[in-house]
């Protein structure tokens, strides 16, 4: 029961921030009830679920098995950085025309997931798409539509990239 | 053709609306509200025994660490809120009390005994730690048959641990029974499995002490039955009490529930005059939030020697732990299961007895397809042992008995009525899509192909769906009303609200009630709001549950709506000259029909119907334009389906994988399809991972030792095959709309289909698939018992 504080300075979504919290605060507690960045979620709160996956410094992390402190520096990207100027990207547009959501609970640490795994494997087959997701879980959709709005994601943001 | 923008949207593939806000991260579930000033956090103390008397509490430790408000624990709490009652007084039915701490007693491992109230949720966890409990520990009953013993202690007072006992024999069944020449007969368990929606439950209590009113924004499903609850357990008025249900991650039954979660934050809200607020962790929701389908049914098949069914007879017993859950109470799985258990088969003959019993391990309830997977893993396990003895294929011996579009309306043996429906359909209809003949025709005898046993399920099933008051009634389920509600309003610049009972938890509400305003009034779906989960905002009804919400919520809708539509026709009428039967609305305006250019637009109408026009209302009519509906659907619906799974087993490892799944389905008039795949796709892979992988394991002392998702495995990406549907469509001709649920359909066909697919796989062993999870060391232990007994035949 510590009362010693610590200061941390990162980045999340392109805007500084800098705090002073206990060390053992969790990243996800910061990003929600430090920040206000509530899109990021607590499922399962062991690293199992993925519900809380964002991106720092280019990677996926699990926010719940990560201390804030150990965000010192960051570069952090949540959900609430995903939209351009207030419209869906092609992986957020791809998941509404697909009905890969339900509750939307899980779907956060998914779409920060797929955004790493298409940066990493554009043109993606079905079984890579599914190894990709299996660490994330989700109880609505059955994954169906998930898979399927991957592959559209991919699709669009390859013509795209063709185009650019 | 251009298509129309506001007409037509029933039947439609619409993209959802609530999408938008939760894809970027602006979705609001309880924990994500900002708590308001001064807000503090429980954490629960819960009992590590499943069976104990509970002796001194010292809370000295504890509550002397700075940030903690209080330790309270149930005599700090004494009088400020009565005991849940779910059940009424009636035949069969044992009442027992639910009390939200244990006072003197704790029943389950994860009761609640003590609660820390601090600054900050995370010293409010560590301070549990602190406080320190005399246990003595009693002898802890954890399965039906420990429970029922002679000499075993009641767990509450004068029920002999038997909450809820009831039968059925139709006249004649003994005669037919003792008639047919083939009887097949099994006993099947199912596991005990956790619904684990992926947002874990939480509360936020608000509670003004001026005008003593309450705001609680909650993770219900059924907000209208909470503060009903609520008011009763403080003896509190509905009117001081506004349940919210935000957005909600995920229900799928047990979120319909009042917990003592619930009850104690805000006792201490208003205890404390304080905003008090709790979010579960995923150890404690595994632990505590209701779980479901630890079944024992032991089934008879009568049947003659052509495979023609002659009587069906079970006996199920349900193991409900510790209480008897609100609203729903002790009868849900047991009674819900007998009652569901005659399916899409002709059957005049049918028997049950079911209980539910009494034990030391968390409270049972409704899970989706309460107990329906269950009678339907049975059945259809029945008709296949059926179909081996006699030699048919599984497919035959259901063609014999299922019945013919022909034969609808259908009461079955137990008086309930099928409207219509397309059973025999369905099934030939996935025999062909599946291509089963051609399957068959390849399957050896062995059915080993490429180093795994490979094998086809069928099961064909009935859904119960949009239950009515009088289900409710008969079922002995007095605190669920069964109907639905609605308002509808067109608001002064043209645009439409619907305020609706049920609660939005993923299932795509908000899209198809706007489709149905939209359609019925000629507004584009993007000007129409709907609102939902709020007791404030919405009138009095059901919730959601029970794949009720099309036909209850939905009919609610649909009728409030059309009271809307009809002053909208008066109106225009007046405006066009026109009688108002002769009126179309569409994109946004009235037009007589066949001369669109004769129009007026839907805002001129609104602006006259509330006073912002030259033009007075019409003769008759007042200013306003809304309408309150209320739907109870007059009897329950059948939704009726055939799954076929495909699976290979390895027997290497015992891993069953699903190659192929296919489902063909009818749930009446589809308002959504995308909508209604999306809950197909969810519930297969929710019987999937029934049927495979999950599983809650007690030890003897009543421990449960699966408490996160480590060991309680959910399936994932890699688990699901991708799933073919194919829609068949017979609209209700009883209910509003012509709607039927099918929230539910997926994990009632999954079990029996997958079950039967390994079966298949493992003819050769001539394994007997009687009990789940098919997992792995179950699986590799069925190919070992009955390596001896294999077939290597032809």
């Amino acid at each position: 029961m510590t009362t010693e504080t610590t200061h941390v300075r990162l980045t999340v979504n392109g805007r500084v921030y800098e705090r002073t919290v206990e060390p053992r605060l969790l990243l996800v507690d910061f990003l929600r009830h430090e920040l206000g960045l509530t899109g990021t979620h607590v499922g399962c709160a062991h690293g199992v679920c993925g519900a809380c996956t964002v991106i720092m410094n280019g990677e996926t992390v699990r926010t719940c098995i990560t201390f804030a402190v150990q965000a010192e520096g960051a570069q952090i990207k949540t959900v609430e950085g995903l939209a351009e100027n207030g419209r869906l990207n092609p992986i957020q547009q791809a998941f509404h025309e697909n009905h890969a959501l339900q509750c939307g609970y899980c779907t956060p640490g998914f779409l920060m997931t797929v955004t790493e795994f298409l940066d990493e494997n554009p043109d993606p087959s079905e079984n890579e798409i599914r190894h990709a997701l299996a660490g994330n879980l989700c109880r609505c959709t059955g994954y169906v539509n998930i898979v399927r709005a991957v592959r559209a994601a991919a699709e669009k943001m390859r013509s795209g990239a063709v185009q650019r | 053709m251009a298509e129309t923008r506001s007409s037509g949207y029933i039947g439609r593939a619409v993209p959802r609306l609530e999408d938008s806000r939760l894809l970027r991260g602006l979705g609001r579930y309880v924990d994500d509200l900002a708590a308001p000033p001064g807000t503090l956090h429980l954490a629960f103390l819960r009992s590590p025994h499943a069976h104990a008397r509970i002796g001194s509490i010292r809370t000295a430790a504890a509550a002397a660490i700075p940030g903690v408000h209080v330790i309270a624990t149930a005599a700090d709490l004494a009088g400020l809120f009565t005991a849940l009652r779910a059940d009424y007084e009636r035949p069969g039915f044992n009442r027992s009390e639910w009390y939200s701490i244990a006072v003197d007693r704790a029943r389950y491992a994860g009761e609640i005994v003590a609660v820390a109230v601090a600054d900050s949720p995370y010293v409010a966890e560590d301070v549990l730690e602190l406080i320190e409990v005399e246990y003595a520990p009693l002898p802890a009953v954890v399965t039906v048959a420990d429970a029922v013993k002679p000499g075993v202690a009641s767990l509450h007072p004068n029920i002999g641990n038997v909450f809820f006992q009831g039968s059925f024999k139709s006249p004649g069944f003994d005669a037919a029974f003792a008639a047919a020449p083939v009887i097949v007969r099994e006993t099947f368990t199912g596991s005990r499995i956790a619904s684990a929606p992926m947002e874990p439950r939480g509360g936020l209590a608000v509670y003004d002490p001026g005008r003593d009113d309450l705001t609680y924004h909650a993770t219900t499903q059924m907000p209208h039955i909470m503060r009903t609850a609520i008011a009763e357990s403080f003896g509190w008025s509905e009117s001081q009490i506004r349940i919210i249900a935000p957005d909600i991650g995920g229900g799928f039954g047990p979120k319909a529930y009042i917990y003592p979660e619930d009850i104690l934050s805000i006792a201490l809200a208003r205890k404390l005059e304080r905003p008090v607020k709790w979010f579960c962790d995923r150890m404690e929701d595994l632990q505590t939030t209701l779980q479901a389908r630890d079944h024992r049914f032991d089934g008879e098949l009568a049947l003659d020697r052509q495979g023609i069914i002659q009587a069906l007879r079970v006996r199920i017993e349900v193991n409900a732990g510790a209480y008897a859950g609100y609203p729903f109470g002790s009868s849900i799985e047991a009674a819900g299961g007998a009652v569901m258990m005659p399916g899409p088969y002709r059957l005049k003959y049918y028997a049950y007895e079911a209980r539910s019993i009494a034990t030391n391990v968390c409270p049972a309830g409704a899970y989706r397809g309460v107990s329906q997977p269950t009678a339907f893993f049975v059945m259809e396990g029945l008709l296949d042992r059926a179909a081996a003895k006699l030699g048919l294929d599984p497919a035959e011996i259901r063609l014999r008995n299922i019945l013919h579009a022909d034969e609808f309306p259908y009461t079955n043996a137990i008086g309930i009525r099928y409207d219509i429906g397309s059973y025999e359909e369905c099934l030939k209809r996935a025999l062909a899509l599946g291509d089963y003949a051609g399957y068959r025709s390849r399957q050896t005898p062995t059915r080993f192909v490429e180093g795994k046993y490979r094998g086809v399920g069928i099961a064909c099933f009935t859904e119960h769906t949009g239950q009515g008051a009088s289900r409710y009634r008969d079922r002995g389920i007095r605190r669920m009303p069964g109907y639905d509600s609605a308002v509808v309003k067109v608001l002064p610049g043209g645009k439409a609200a619907a305020y609706v009972s049920q609660t939005e938890i993923g299932q795509g509400s908000i899209t198809t009630c706007a489709q149905i305003v939209a359609d019925r009034l000629g507004l584009d779906i993007n000007d129409v709001t709907i609102v939902e989960g709020d007791t404030s905002l919405t009138p009095h009804g059901s919730g959601t549950g029970a794949s009720r919400g099309a036909v209850a919520a939905g009919g609610a809708v649909l009728r409030a709506a059309d009271k809307v539509r009809e002053k909208m026709l008066r109106i225009a009428g007046d405006f066009l000259e026109a009688s108002p039967k002769d009126i179309e609305l569409n994109d946004g305006y009235a037009h007589v029909a066949g001369a669109p250019q004769l129009r007026v637009a839907i805002a001129e109408i609104a602006a006259v119907a509330h006073a912002a026009h030259d033009r007075p209302p019409p003769k008759g009519h007042g200013f306003g334009l809304e309408a309150t509906d209320h739907y109870d659907p007059p009897h329950v619906y059948i939704t009726n389906a055939t799954h076929l799974a495909w699976v290979a087993v390895d027997p290497a490892t015992g891993l069953v994988s699903v190659e192929r799944y296919l489902v063909v389905h009818d749930c009446g008039r589809v308002i959504n399809p995308l909508v209604v795949e999306g809950q197909i796709h969810g519930a297969v892979a929710q019987g999937l991972g029934q049927a495979l992988m999950e599983r809650i394991v007690h030890g003897a002392d009543g421990q449960q030792q699966t408490v996160h998702f480590l060991d309680y495995l959910l399936p994932t990406a890699l688990d699901l095959p991708p799933i073919e549907i194919a829609h068949l469509e017979t609209p209700s001709p009883e209910t509003a709309g012509g709607f039927k649920g099918v929230g539910e359909g997926g994990v009632i066909g999954a079990l029996p289909a997958l079950a039967n697919a390994v079966a298949d796989a493992l003819k050769s062993f001539n394994a007997n698939i009687n009990r789940l999870p098919l997992a792995p060391d179950h699986v590799l232990d069925l190919i070992d018992q009955h390596r001896d007994r294999r077939v290597t035949a032809a």
